[in-house]
């Protein structure tokens, strides 16, 4: 449910007044393309991206003696004068919901996390959401199958379902009610992860509560 | 003329016991048994019996700790292992050696010269065991415990397993991911909707074994069109390249479109063209081909599937 269960703790930080062409070698050797740039205290001051040092440097147009000199000059730049001082992150009590909104709003490729005293304590990226709801949908594990009831409408549906399937013990991960259906333009609906082979178990169980099951075909093509 | 039926059987396969209200229960091989010696097919059936697979056709396959765990569960009096899905009984462990001893069986009588289009009518179904543990209503892997018996007792070390259940066989799959020898070919409804998950196109072996698992998924609603549209651009070229020795089929029917299980909608007659087009491709291997039961749980439908994919396998 929190970042801080997915993020990359202890994460390599840089300095304002580090140079740009150390910076490029950290992220190379470590793989990293967002590095959290910080002060003296620890605390966050803002980010540097790879996007930031690539258009540092000049247009491979540039001659050859020109981009020699213009290239060693960009790489004694400090990064003060290139990195970003808009300071998005999340604090470590942040959720997956939280980061995911951040994540779209800004449209930027990670996050850093940071304590109380705006310390950094990791960073969270993109690849660490798929991640972290790959594991909470339980995507991948074998045992399971989806399935699909049309949304009657009537008060209350995801309470019937939940102690529907608990009467019965049923176990499920995931139970999503989705406004526009389950196919494309259909009616409203509700999908259930159940972590059984029994479908007829499970489809006799909701039906029993008023539900009808949703085949959730595509449409033809 | 066309070919004998030759169904091996057992009387025990009714006591494995599920419970009350289990799908995959004893009325399954009733139905089929029923409907077979009171059709078209009852005057070429050749029903022959079943033995137990021993611990060393069953160690090909599974773990020994998993055999262990799973006879003392039964003899300890559990009512499931590994999940609520795999329910047990006392007898269980000694059902699911006769039901892993009927691909055995078939092909040893294949091999001695019985000519026949073989089925082991068993259960409980095998295809997704795990060496190591129980699930989707399995407890032994029938069919890769034949694969293994075929090729160390036989010599046919080239093996094809066809399997068309509605779900995946993830254990099979598994099993031989990484084997040059043996290839999976699976059609089933899309893992994202469908048990246990597993069998995504893109899951194509591993290491030694690369390319030599085929997955092939269909999403809910598909039926006969596009089934034989993966049998005929996908399967066929597929198999004919990798020129088996021997052909196992993982026979599931609960792809049929009045078996709840599945959200396939394959049609009665579409096994019986399934059973057809095996018997064209067991050609090619001098008729060495072996079915072995897996799913299927619309009583009527289930028998009436199994009957017509029998009549295409052994119609001249
Ligand atoms: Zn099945």
């Amino acid at each position: 449910m929190y970042v801080t269960n997915y993020m990359k703790r202890s994460p390599v930080t840089a300095r304002p007044d580090d140079t740009i062409a150390e910076v490029k070698t950290l992220m190379a050797n470590h793989h990293f393309r967002h590095l959290p740039v910080v002060g003296e205290n620890g605390r966050l001051l803002g980010m540097v991206t790879d996007r930031d040092v690539r258009s540092a440097y000049p247009s491979s147009v540039l001659d050859e003696r020109h981009g020699k000199d213009e290239l060693l000059k960009v790489g004694q730049t400090a990064i003060c004068e290139i990195m970003s001082y808009e300071v998005v992150f999340l604090p470590a009590f942040a959720t997956l919901d939280d980061a995911l909104v951040l994540l779209d709003r800004h449209k930027i490729g990670a996050l850093p996390v940071v304590d109380g005293r705006h310390q950094v304590i990791g960073i969270f990226s993109i690849r660490d959401l798929i991640r972290a709801y790959t594991i909470l949908f339980g995507l991948g594990e074998r045992g399971s199958a989806l399935v699909g009831v049309k949304d009657d409408g009537r008060p209350r549906p995801l309470t019937r379902i939940v102690q529907a399937l608990e009467e019965h013990d049923i176990h499920f991960s995931r139970l999503v009610r989705n406004k526009s259906g389950l196919s494309g333009g259909g009616a409203p609906a509700i999908s259930i992860r159940v972590n059984t082979m029994n479908l007829r178990a499970v489809h006799q169980a909701l039906e029993e509560v008023g539900f009808v099951i949703d085949p959730m075909r595509p449409e033809k093509l | 003329m066309p070919l004998p039926c030759l169904l091996v059987d057992h009387p025990r396969y009714q006591e494995h016991d599920t419970g009350s209200q289990h799908p995959e229960n004893p009325s399954r091989v009733e139905a089929i048994r029923q409907r077979l010696r009171s059709g078209p097919l009852k005057d070429r059936l050749l029903v022959r019996e079943s033995a137990p697979a021993s611990r060393a056709q069953c160690l090909a396959v599974h773990d020994e700790s998993y055999l262990f765990r799973l006879e003392e569960s039964c003899l300890m009096g559990l009512t499931a292992i590994d999940h609520p899905d795999n329910q047990i009984g006392y007898d269980s462990f000694e059902v699911a050696l006769l039901a892993a001893g009927g691909g055995i069986a078939a092909i040893d009588l294949l091999e001695r010269g019985e000519p026949g289009a073989a089925f082991s009518l068993n259960r409980p179904p095998g295809h997704h065991a795990e060496s190591d543990r129980a699930l989707g209503f399995c407890l032994l892997n029938n069919v890769a415990i034949a694969a293994r018996h075929w090729q160390s007792a036989h010599g046919r070390r080239r093996i094809l397993i066809l399997d068309w259940d509605a779900h995946h066989g993830n254990g099979i799959q598994n099993i031989f991911l990484n084997d040059p020898e043996v290839f999976y070919i699976s059609i089933h409804e899309h893992p994202t909707f469908s048990f246990p998950g597993t069998g995504f196109a893109e899951e194509n072996g591993a290491k030694a074994g690369q390319g030599l698992t085929l997955n092939i998924p269909l999403p809910p609603g598909a039926g006969d069109r596009e089934a034989l549209e993966a049998l005929e651009c996908l399967v066929a070229p597929a198999l004919a390249a990798f020129k088996p020795q021997a052909l196992l089929v993982a026979a599931g029917f609960d792809g049929h479109a009045d078996d709840d299980m599945s959200g396939l909608l394959y049609s009665t007659g579409l096994y019986g063209r399934l059973g057809i087009m095996t018997k064209r491709w067991g050609q090619a291997c001098e008729g060495r081909v072996v079915s072995i039961l897996e799913g299927g749980y619309h009583l009527e439908s289930l028998a009436a599937s199994v009957e017509a994919y029998l009549l295409g396998l052994s119609d001249d």
